[in-house]
């Protein structure tokens, strides 16, 4: 251990803390040579992206500083950076690297001495508590799947060569009737006559919700959806990335759960009373709803209530789930950005915890991971031995089966957010709507759009959310209140966010026209049993 | 085998009609079987013919009588094949007759019946756009001119059988095992109309301005279920927007069939003018893939309904029609695929599906029982789609018709004919070489 010296990033605001990092220097104070400082305009640049980027690349701690508190050169950027930094220490905790190797510090320009005894205190202490867990960065590693296809390949495996150009895609696509500029027949229409490039550096290849419109509808059943992703992942091996929302904050914790050395602290939301087991025959998968529950807490959505739901109904049901302690993201949102070396990382992981834990059943509240676990891993792996299921179907056999019974009433009338990738990806439609309508006193009220043809929420994989997401998130939004509808249940945590975070902003309509409360269908269920532990 | 060289036709439909024209003209004897209670077929449910416009019933009709008053054609109707066995020249054949509950030679479908029947269903004939009786005759020009009872929605109420003046009703009826033996068979058994339900965007039988091709044919029919006035089948309005989709669930790889069904373009480029005759003021649009206007006159025909008729073509497999839940008028999400614009088509008053037309479902059945193969599509295979265009495996078996492969009326009537021929020479080998001639 004595060879070990941190590797400390430091990001320091141009005012404040780089002045001081700069009086500890003019002043010849000698402070470790650890840290090596990243100048920014104002300590509330910084993202949690900036610091999770940090530990991918192998740092061992991060420094943020910043003025203090009401001294900030733009009024309330430190009070940002604090929020920030709040919110990245929990996700740290949560990732098993540590709040304490983030540390958030007041240094104004007067005070080199702070800076230089920050920093020498800091480096003290990650001396003590050692190297990031992490080890070393990961290297980028070769991929698998179909990776050394042409896109003539491409194209006869999603069978876009028999595409007869008859526009019943682009005249489906939500996305082109907001932004002609793509359109899922365009892209085809390219690859076909060979134009690779165009096609690869298109920045419509990024604004594809994969969302299946255009794949459900296709008379020819071409798989636009894989056509983007392998178009994507050709794109990302150029170096072409596209717009990410919430600045890749999502991929970075991906990436960070790919990391072999990674042991995360993930089980930290269990309520006391509820029954785990070691070994069993269901398992739980959770999905990265521990990560939500921190990244989103600002839009009024509680994630975690969907996990501690579903273990509620659960137990409820009789059956102790098995919970995996290092369970991984399933990597659908890396493997939809084009970062196949990373999602085939996390398939592999997942799929050597699943195979250990010796389960037949394995329940997601994430139609995502339903269909990334369910159809993703078995292209790699071949057909698991265990059943792969969502929890709208494993509560609709519940309720068939008897297995759970509703005492009370729920007087409610929701309508129902179709999820593409549990809909139309995965066929699966009834089972919900027979969760809902068995609750008694609960009324279905079905949107225009609906099934099939539903509206996607308008964002997917953390892709470029912009203008015409929102625009499609308001007339979804507008849609279900015009079912009259009290509540709008999902069986997708995304949905929820991103419904909700359309709401949570500055609205471009009146806000009652579209204001509709949302609920995920577990929480549903788990309120209709009976809410005594939820929080 | 019988004196006269005999033939058995399976399908009532154009094909069936004509091959069995052709042969009783020859001097063969002709069975004619029928899985319905009328030949015709699906011919006699279009309301005009193309190119030539002519009114389909009117020039069938004749036809249809011509077979029912031939000396050498027996009608064997509301039947269903059950066996065939031994080979050319001498097949015997079983045939179910289901009971018409009516007495085939006592009534004269005077329709007294009808009147006092108090049950109404939906009419097949007019694919169930309007209503029939529990005793009834599909359509006026029925042949043979006979009632058939529907034992599914009768109540036996028997006021029918108090009605009827030529005591033609008999309840008593019983299946009948026919037993033919024959020289030679034509199968001619035309096609059905896929089921475009599944195809969810286009609302069919959800959207009630959604009517499919054959639908519309009997709703503008003036012998169909509104006499054929052009209206709203929602609210009975008058529409003056409406729009024809191609291509529905035909040339497909997911839903309903990969091949072309041949007749859409032009039959909707027909409709299309119909409405035009019907009402000069009402906006006519067809989106198509490919307009495939491949027989004679057939381009000149798409022509005049552009510059004479001014009927709007469009290439494009729209996206999706929705239904305006107030008004019930549909907008229809297209890509102009010439100018690569997405656009909308609003306050479309109806919407007519041109579905796939299949090969019939029962061809299965039928194969099994004949011994003849099937294709991939559920087609009766040829044994040369070039040179031997009528001929089956089993020798002394022809196809004909949209059952052998997509085609309009006068491509069905002339390999009708081609088969008819088939099956004489057929029978003229056997004849010769029972009589010890050469070959």
């Amino acid at each position: 251990m004595s060879q070990y010296e941190p590797r400390i990033v430091g990001f320091l605001c141009n005012w404040c803390g780089y002045a001081g990092a700069d009086l500890a220097g003019t002043s010849r104070l000698s402070y470790p040579t650890n840290i090596r400082i990243i100048r920014v305009m104002c300590s509330g640049r910084v993202e949690p992206v900036f610091i999770l980027n940090a530990f991918e690349n192998g740092a061992d701690g991060v420094l943020v500083a910043g003025c203090h508190p009401g001294d900030c050169h733009y009024r309330s950027g430190n009070n940002q950076a604090e929020k920030r930094v709040e919110k990245t220490k929990k996700l740290l905790d949560v990732l098993g690297i540590g709040s304490d190797r983030l540390r958030l510090e007041w240094i104004s320009a007067a005070e080199g001495e702070k800076f230089a005894s920050v920093i020498k205190d800091f480096t003290e202490k990650l001396r003590i508590k050692g190297t990031s867990p992490l080890g070393k960065p990961l290297e980028a590693a070769p991929v698998k799947h179909n990776s050394a296809e042409s896109i003539h390949d491409v194209l006869k495996r999603t069978k876009a060569l028999y595409c007869q150009e008859c526009g019943k895609c682009s005249s489906s696509c939500p996305i082109t009737r907001l932004d002609p500029l793509y359109s899922p027949r365009l892209a085809v229409e390219k690859a076909l006559m060979g134009l690779e490039d165009a096609v690869l550096t298109d920045k419509g290849l990024w604004s594809c919700l994969t969302c299946y419109l255009c794949r459900q509808r296709c008379p020819l059943d071409i798989e636009y959806d894989e056509l983007i992703r392998t178009c994507r992942y050709k794109a990302s091996a150029n170096g072409i990335v596209g717009n990410c929302s919430h600045e890749g904050v999502l991929y970075s914790l991906s990436r960070l759960m790919a990391n072999p050395e990674t042991r995360q602290n993930r089980l930290d939301w269990v309520p006391q009373e509820a029954e785990i087991a070691k070994t069993g025959d269901v398992l739980y998968w959770v999905g990265c709803l521990p990560y939500f529950h921190v990244v989103f807490d600002d839009i009024g959505v509680k994630h975690i209530d969907i996990a501690q739901s579903m273990l509620k109904i659960l137990n409820a049901a009789g059956i102790k789930p098995v919970l995996l302690e290092n369970e991984r993201c399933c990597g659908h949102d890396l493997s939809f950005a084009g970062d196949l070396a990373n999602f085939e990382r996390l398939a592999k992981m997942n799929m050597t915890a699943i195979k250990k834990s010796r389960v037949s059943t394995v329940v997601t509240t994430c139609p995502e991971c339903y269909r990334t676990l369910k159809v993703d891993y078995a292209e790699l792996f071949g057909h698991p031995k265990f059943e792969v299921l969502h929890s709208s179907e494993f509560l609709a056999n519940l309720l068939n089966e008897g297995k759970i019974k509703f005492n009370g009433k729920l007087d409610k009338k929701v309508s129902y957010q179709d999820p593409c990738r549990l809909g139309r990806h995965m066929g699966v439609y009834d089972a919900p709507r027979k969760v809902i309508t068995g609750i008694p006193g609960v009324e279905l009220l079905e949107m225009e759009r609906n099934r099939e043809n539903a509206l996607c929420c308008g964002v997917s994989a953390w892709m470029g959310c912009g203008r015409h997401s929102k625009q499609m998130q308001m007339e979804r939004l507008a849609e279900a209140k015009n079912t009259n509808a009290d509540l709008l249940v999902t069986a997708c945590p995304k949905c929820q966010i991103h419904l909700n975070c359309a709401l949570s902003e500055k609205l471009p309509v009146k806000r009652e026209e579209v204001t509709i409360e949302t609920c995920d269908l577990s929480v549903l269920v788990a309120k209709a049993l009976g809410t005594d532990f939820l929080s | 085998m019988s004196e006269k060289p005999t033939v058995l036709v399976i399908g009532g439909g154009i094909a069936g009609i004509q091959a069995s024209l052709d042969l009783a003209g020859r001097g063969f004897q002709v069975y004619v079987l029928e899985e319905t209670p009328t030949i015709g077929g699906r011919m006699a449910q279009l309301d005009k013919t193309f190119p030539t416009m002519d009114c389909s019933i009117c020039i069938l009709a004749p036809k249809m009588m011509e077979c029912f008053r031939h000396p050498n054609i027996k009608l064997i109707t509301y039947s269903e094949l059950k066996e065939v066995k031994g080979s050319v020249g001498d097949f015997h054949v079983k045939i179910h007759k289901k009971p018409r509950y009516v007495d085939e030679t006592k009534c004269n479908g005077c329709a007294s019946c009808t009147e006092h029947c108090p049950i109404e269903v939906p009419n097949e004939f007019d694919m169930k756009l309007g209503m029939r009786k529990a005793i009834y005759m599909p359509m006026p020009q029925a042949v043979p001119r006979c009632m058939t009872i529907d034992r599914e929605n009768c109540i036996e109420c028997k006021l029918c059988s108090k009605m009827c003046r030529a005591g033609a009703v008999d309840f008593a009826q019983q299946p009948q095992e026919i037993d033919l033996n024959v020289g030679a068979i034509i199968i001619a058994t035309g096609f059905d109309q896929y089921d475009p339900s599944e195809i969810v965007e286009y609302g069919y039988q959800k959207i009630r301005n959604v009517l499919t091709a054959l639908e519309f044919e009997r709703w503008v029919c003036a012998s169909g279920p509104v006499g054929g006035h052009l209206l709203r089948p929602a609210d009975g309005g008058i529409p003056k927007k409406i729009a024809f989709i191609q291509c529905v669930g035909s040339r497909g790889r997911k839903f309903g069939t990969p091949f072309c069904s041949s007749v859409c373009c032009m039959y909707a480029t027909k409709e299309a003018l119909i409405i035009r005759e019907h009402a000069p003021d009402v906006s006519v649009y067809i989106f198509y893939n490919e307009l495939r206007a491949f027989g004679k006159g057939f381009q000149e025909f798409v022509n005049r309904a552009r510059e004479e008729y001014g009927v709007k073509y469009i290439r494009s497999r729209p996206g999706e029609i929705r239904e305006d839940p107030k008004t019930q008028s549909l907008t229809i999400w297209y890509d102009d695929t010439l100018t690569r614009e997405i656009k909308s088509l609003a306050d479309v008053d109806l919407v007519v599906l041109c579905p796939a037309l299949l090969p019939r479902a029962g061809n299965k059945k039928l194969a099994e029982i004949t011994g003849i193969k099937l294709d991939d599509c559920g087609f009766f295979k040829v044994t040369h789609p070039l040179f031997a265009p009528v001929d089956t495996n089993i020798p002394g078996i022809f196809v004909c018709g949209y059952c052998q492969s997509p085609k309009d009326i006068p491509d069905s009537v002339a390999q009708a004919s081609a088969a008819a021929a088939r099956a004489a020479e057929a029978l003229a080998l056997v004849k010769v070489q029972q009589v010890g001639g050469g070959t």
